[in-house]
């Protein structure tokens, strides 16, 4: 079985469209992003939270009252995955686990005939929440400044440079579906925690593998193909990995598809992540890594041939 | 092959303990328990502890972060206490709530806006502020030490298995407890003000009279009864399984505790007393690790006959007849005392009769017990503990200890601890010691003895000296479990998580089942695109899981929930790898290359590309292990090991296959 076998597709010739394609995007998707937001999970907010599991399914609104009866107001209350699991999460600290010990005894209180078991809890102090939110930046940003570092050491530094805008645009990308999914389906619990943070590096990691195989097969067709325009070479580089950049991605994106859909509750940010990166993570190596080399390589035969050409104007 | 046979020997504990549990589960009635641990006990130990390790997302538990909770420090380190420092220390604790700066350098800038000092809360009259600064900010620090020492002497004691305390930065405290449920308890148990005591050792003779006594009681068949009613089922819960070990405490190296107690000496000063006494210093010192072999004296079995610790008595003869000196091994020394042993194995059980009420109804009112903090010796591979009985009520509580201080004696070049008291704590500690002479006196911190040295003089004026501790950190740890009880370390919990176990079991059902689909369905896709050839990179993938699942095991890794997804992207990787490879070849194959030529410049050819995109991988993977936590490194190790893994199996092990197949003279292979 044999897919994509001899290939000449122009995929660089179409690079500007595509750029059109990314930018918009990336705006509607930053825009719902600064505009609606997105949950920060409590890793990153601080607060208290707690996931109960129910004997019998229970409307939620009868939790929601009873934590107002119990002065515990504005906190979030959920479902999660099914009617039983009940999430309540709320910004207070308390000293210590005042909060959580307060929402048991409420719901132990207030709902009869219907007992719980406590899945889960979480309490995260404000400092923690600040320190955790500062080590995911750090961490995202100095991944990127290692894999740049690498990559400029095995190819050239334009090439460096044109697979990290191309992790910058899959983290934009997929920053923005996030927000927007959150906001068509909230249900689906997104939230940006600590597993986001891992799913986004893990992301990079995916993305900038398929940049690099990419780039590998230019490396050495440059050499085989010396004369030949540097448009034409990297055409026929996407073009002959082509066949294995789909079935790469494509397992791949079967397997996170499936922890998506089968990983239950716990895995599905990481899931969705990643299943999103996946394609973006294809996609840019393409159009943003490859198509960036491109517009710099040629920018600079420009420039050098402009260069000569005013060094015979001057001779002359 | 090696590695795989490597992989399957570091695997096998997992599997086993995962037999263990499923037949302990079956087993439902007591006396079928009792008897399977005693058959299979010391193997199921073994196998829980070589298993893979789960995190506490995946079998539930607790995960909290302390904090040394400063303002109160302040305030019970502060000379006196007034309604402006209540004030300053409740605006700083407000201040540095969500910021970083150091709480000490905001009390002192607060001190200053109202024109005070921190000379007039802390330190001395003639020391100046920086000094004072300086001072506080090392109590702060130690204060985090003793806080371990008291959290984790607590939680040996609860016994939870594999608990992690672990220190974090200057003033932070991290405990993971896997497999706790009972949160209330475990929160008191880390929170609680540490208590100090000195207890006095009761004085051999009643002592032995006082085991006597149990011992004859639990002889009478009541010991059975005592143990079956809730043990046995405990423990098999509890993963403290009771190893039935019958070799005998071997007569060697038994070394009892050998400290003692002496008015401290000004060493410049008094330098001849000061040697004299350390040469002195105690025939219990001279004589641990030697072990009179005679019958020890004035103490009976349970017929009243005299005990005889020879092997004249069978092993289990002996346990029969003497139940509790089997449990609590009596030791005679050579200048008459008798110390008493308890196997750590057997700790558990021995608290456990104590707390039963028909032996709290044998033992006099004003006894009690505790055992030593660390084991004396080892025996077999076994820890040892000493056994104290003690006065119960405590001659002292920890309160008037008002400093102590661990140092090298220059003239012994011994290890020894200062202990100072405040007025009222020297009073009585004169006449303690004075009418305890050549008596033990037990410090006790959470009803664990760390220290019970001899008391050699009548201390006056509240400055001792303990000497006889082997080591410098000895020394140490005595000084901390001293200043626990004289400064308490107040904590406060600023992270709690605990994950249910029923949701840890429906994590890893999830997470299996799918892993186990996406492992099949590429599997199943490989073997379609390429045919012969994506079997072979099945087989290098299915070697892939069980040498990363081996090499866990062997590093005793934790696997946690994203730990699975990682090792869902390992297959991704896995197969990304062998793919690169089959594309290369097929090219080959298309360009009219020979099988074997083909085969080598295919793997050539992918080696750069597979080489650079792991590397990258493994780049992203160990930044993410360096700044996450808990689970998430979880996540960033099984990736790191799984890529490391799918380097060999991708690149060496297909390539060996193929290499073996075009030796044997095949000159075609199928990939498709």
């Amino acid at each position: 079985m044999k897919f994509f076998h001899n290939l000449h597709i122009d995929f660089l010739g179409k690079r500007y469209t595509f750029y059109v394609v990314s930018a918009v995007l990336i705006s509607i998707g930053l825009g719902v992003f600064f505009t609606k937001g997105i949950t920060l999970g409590i890793d990153f907010a601080g607060g208290t939270e707690i996931l109960v599991r129910f004997q019998n399914e229970i409307p939620i609104d009868q939790v929601r009252n009873a934590m107002d009866n119990a002065g515990i107001t504005g906190a979030e209350i959920k479902t999660m995955g099914n009617e039983k699991d009940i999430l309540i999460r709320t910004v207070e600290q308390g000293e210590g686990t005042v909060v959580i010990d307060k929402i048991k005894e409420t719901l132990t209180k207030n709902i009869s005939n219907n007992n719980f078991e406590v899945l889960r809890t979480d309490k995260v102090g404000p400092k923690i929440g600040k320190e955790l939110r500062i080590s995911a930046i750090y961490a995202t940003v100095f991944s990127l400044i290692a894999i740049l570092i690498y990559l400029a050491f095995r190819f050239e530094f334009i090439y460096a440079l044109g697979a990290v805008l191309g992790l910058f645009h899959d983290v934009l990308i997929t920053l923005g579906m996030i927000a927007i999914f959150h906001v068509i389906f909230p249900n689906l619990n997104l939230e940006l925690n600590q597993g986001m943070v891992a799913a986004f590096l893990t992301l990079i990691g995916f993305s900038v593998n398929d940049t690099v195989i990419v780039f590998d097969r230019i490396r050495e067709n440059i050499k085989l193909y010396k004369s030949e325009e540097i448009l034409t070479v990297m055409n026929r580089s996407i073009n002959t990995t082509l066949s294995r950049t789909i079935i790469t991605s494509g397992t791949v994106f079967l397997t996170v598809f499936i922890l998506l859909l089968f990983g239950g509750e716990v895995n599905r940010t990481f899931a969705f992540t990643f299943t999103v990166g996946v394609i973006t993570g294809t996609y840019s190596s393409i159009y943003v890594a490859s198509a960036f080399v491109v517009d710099i390589k040629s920018r600079q035969k420009a420039g050098k041939l402009r260069s000569a050409a005013k060094l015979q104007v001057n001779k002359a | 092959m090696l590695f795989l046979a490597l992989s399957f020997y570091f695997l096998y504990p997992t599997y086993k303990d995962h037999q263990f549990n499923e037949e302990i589960l079956k087993l439902s009635n007591q006396q079928d328990s009792a008897a399977f641990f005693d058959k299979n006990g010391n193997d199921v130990i073994k196998a829980r502890e070589n298993r893979i390790k789960l995190g506490l997302d995946l079998q539930g538990g607790m995960y909290v972060i302390m904090e040394v909770d400063i303002a109160k420090l302040l305030t019970d380190l502060a000379k006196k206490q007034d309604e402006i420092l209540t004030q300053v220390l409740i605006d700083a604790g407000e201040q540095t709530k969500n910021s970083d700066d150091d709480f000490v350098d905001v009390v002192t800038a607060k001190l200053t806006e109202r024109g005070l000092s921190l000379k007039a809360y802390y330190g001395e009259i003639r020391d100046d502020d920086s000094k004072i600064k300086k001072d506080l900010k090392t109590e702060v620090e130690n204060a985090i030490d003793r806080a371990i020492q008291v959290v984790r002497n607590r939680i040996d004691q609860y016994g939870v298995s594999e608990p992690v305390i672990q220190k974090k930065g200057a003033s932070r405290l991290v405990v993971e407890l896997p497999g706790v449920s009972n949160v209330q308890d475990v929160r008191k148990l880390l929170q609680g003000t540490a208590l100090l005591e000195f207890k006095l050792v009761i004085d051999p003779q009643i002592a032995v009279k006082v085991m006597e006594k149990i011992n004859t009681y639990l002889a009478g068949g009541n010991l059975d009864s005592l143990m079956k009613s809730d043990s046995l089922k405990i423990v098999a819960k509890n993963d403290s399984l009771k190893k039935k070990d019958t070799t005998n405490v071997t007569k060697t190296n038994i070394k009892k505790d050998s400290t003692s107690i002496t008015n401290k000496k000004d060493s410049t000063v008094n330098k001849d007393i000061s040697k004299k006494d350390t040469s002195k210093k105690g025939p219990t010192k001279k004589d641990s690790g030697k072990v009179t072999d005679t019958n020890i004296s004035g103490l009976t079995d349970s017929n009243g006959n005299p005990l005889d610790t020879n092997k004249q008595l069978s092993e289990e003869e002996f346990k029969i007849k003497n139940p509790w000196f089997y449990l609590v091994r009596p030791q005679q020394f050579q200048d008459g005392t008798v110390a008493w042993f308890v196997r750590e194995t057997d700790k558990q059980s021995v608290i456990r009769i104590l707390e039963r009420k028909e032996i709290k109804d044998l033992i006099p009112t004003d006894v009690s017990f505790a055992l030593s903090n660390k084991s004396s010796f080892v025996d077999a591979g076994e820890k040892i503990y000493q056994f104290y009985i003690l006065k119960r009520d405590p001659e002292l509580t920890g309160g008037v200890v008002v400093n102590a201080r661990s140092n090298i004696d220059p003239t012994s070049n011994s290890a020894v601890v200062y202990m100072e008291m405040n007025s009222d704590g020297a009073a009585d500690w004169a006449r303690i010691t004075g009418a305890n002479i050549n008596k033990q006196i037990a410090i006790v911190l959470d009803n664990v003895v760390y220290s019970a040295p001899v008391v050699r003089n009548k201390i006056t004026g509240g400055n001792s000296q303990i000497e006889g501790m082997a080591n410098i950190q000895e020394a140490k740890l005595l000084e901390i479990v001293l200043k626990a009880g004289a400064l308490p370390a107040p904590l406060k919990i600023i992270e709690e998580r605990t994950v249910g176990p029923s949701l840890g079991e429906d994590s890893i059902q999830k997470g299996l089942y799918s892993s186990l689909i996406a492992l099949l369905l590429v599997a199943l896709f490989m073997m379609m695109y390429y045919h012969f050839a994506g079997m072979v990179a099945d087989l290098a993938l299915v070697f892939n899981m069980v040498f990363v699942l081996g090499v866990m095991a062997s590093f005793h890794a934790t696997l946690t929930l994203p730990g699975i997804a990682a090792l869902i992207l390992t297959i991704g990787m896995a197969v990304d790898s062998n793919v690169l490879i089959y594309e290369r070849i097929r090219e080959e194959l298309t360009g009219g290359k020979p099988l074997r030529t083909a085969i080598e410049l295919g793997y050539k050819k992918a080696f750069s590309a597979i080489m650079d995109t792991h590397v990258t991988s493994i780049i992203t993977a160990v930044i993410l292990y360096q700044f996450g936590t808990g689970p998430i490194q979880g996540f960033a190790l099984t990736l790191i090991i799984g890529l490391i893994v799918n380097l060999f199996t991708a690149i060496v092990l297909t390539r060996i296959l193929f290499d073996i197949m075009t030796e044997k003279g095949k000159t075609q292979i199928n990939f498709g």
